[in-house]
């Protein structure tokens, strides 16, 4: 799975796994998804994300500096799947 | 080994695994009692390795693991004045290291299938300690901490974190106990009557399963009304 199709898989991850209210559709690829400004998800949140990627991609987040990196928006956390695959 | 026994004889689906190091002829009774439904794990409940060994085998073995019950402990009362170095380390490794340790190994597997039960059992000395028992009460005020702390951490992942604060239960650890020496403590006891290990399981018991889903990082006493 890659582009489009994989960035479409993430949004749905991210909705089931942190039980968001709101559509797939409405989170762009390059919004911040920690922080103010953005989605506004918190460390709880990068916590159940982190197991819900290893999950549903296999992609293995190592430690919190590496995390900071790859789950700052939906179009990172893309490459880095890409990247492993 | 009460709670395990409930858990068995309450529901014909429950598979429990029992971590045991040493003194495990009650532990292999049961086993032997249950069949597949029971199965014992070396578990020296102080070391990270062996717990993330022992859940790495029941989850590849189960499939999953719904439940942790944290129940391991022990006591080196002494004045804190006299107390060893080792009275104090030993006991907090005991009774709250394992708990940390414990609850840190089944964290993922549980966030992955966002379901999970964790009971810690503390004791009332965390919020009524007797003398002598500063390592103790210590330890079990830590683990009812941590309890209503990774609560609120794990919230979102359908995982409920609850600590039980049990007081005199009639087990073998008052088996020692003559008889005055009971019958004085059962008098300061608003029920007059020590507790009985079933009690503490049924408790433990409800916070394991569906009607339990909304209580989470509470610390419930067990002790007749002592307070």
């Amino acid at each position: 799975m890659q582009g489009a199709e994989l960035r479409q898989k993430i949004k749905e991850v991210m909705v089931e796994e942190l039980m968001l209210e709101q559509d797939p559709s409405e989170i762009s690829d390059t919004v911040s998804i920690f922080g103010g400004g953005g989605l506004g998800l918190d460390s709880v949140d990068a916590l159940q994300l982190v197991v819900g990627l290893e999950k549903h991609f296999g992609l293995k987040v190592g430690n919190s500096e590496a995390a900071k990196g790859i789950l700052e928006t939906v179009e990172t956390i893309a490459r880095e799947i890409e990247k492993s695959a | 080994m009460g709670i395990a026994r409930y858990f068995l004889s309450r529901d014909p689906e429950a598979c429990v695994w029992l971590g045991v190091r040493a003194n495990r002829g009650n532990a292999e009774n049961l086993a032997m009692e249950y069949g597949i439904r029971c199965q014992l794990i070396d578990l020296e409940v102080t070391s990270p390795t062996a717990w993330t060994l022992a859940v790495e085998k029941i989850v590849e073995t189960s499939g999953s693991l719904d439940v942790l019950v944290n129940n391991a402990g022990m006591h080196r009362d002494c004045l804190l004045a006299a107390m060893p170095d080792d009275a104090w380390h030993s006991v907090i490794a005991a009774n709250l290291d394992s708990v940390f340790h414990g609850c840190r190994a089944v964290v993922t597997p549980m966030m992955r299938q966002r379901f999970g039960r964790i009971i810690n059992i503390a004791s009332l000395s965390a919020v009524l300690p007797p003398l002598g028992q500063t390592n103790y009460a210590a330890a079990k005020a830590g683990v009812v901490a941590l309890s209503q702390t990774l609560a609120k951490e794990v919230a979102r992942s359908g995982i409920t974190v609850n600590s039980l604060l049990p007081g005199y239960i009639d087990t073998e650890a008052l088996g020692d106990m003559d008889v005055e020496a009971r019958k004085s403590i059962q008098r300061g006891i608003p029920m007059r009557r020590f507790g009985t290990p079933e009690e503490v399981a049924s408790a433990v018991y409800f916070l394991a399963g569906v009607d339990a889903a909304y209580v989470t990082g509470a610390a419930i006493k067990i002790d007749g009304g002592i307070f």
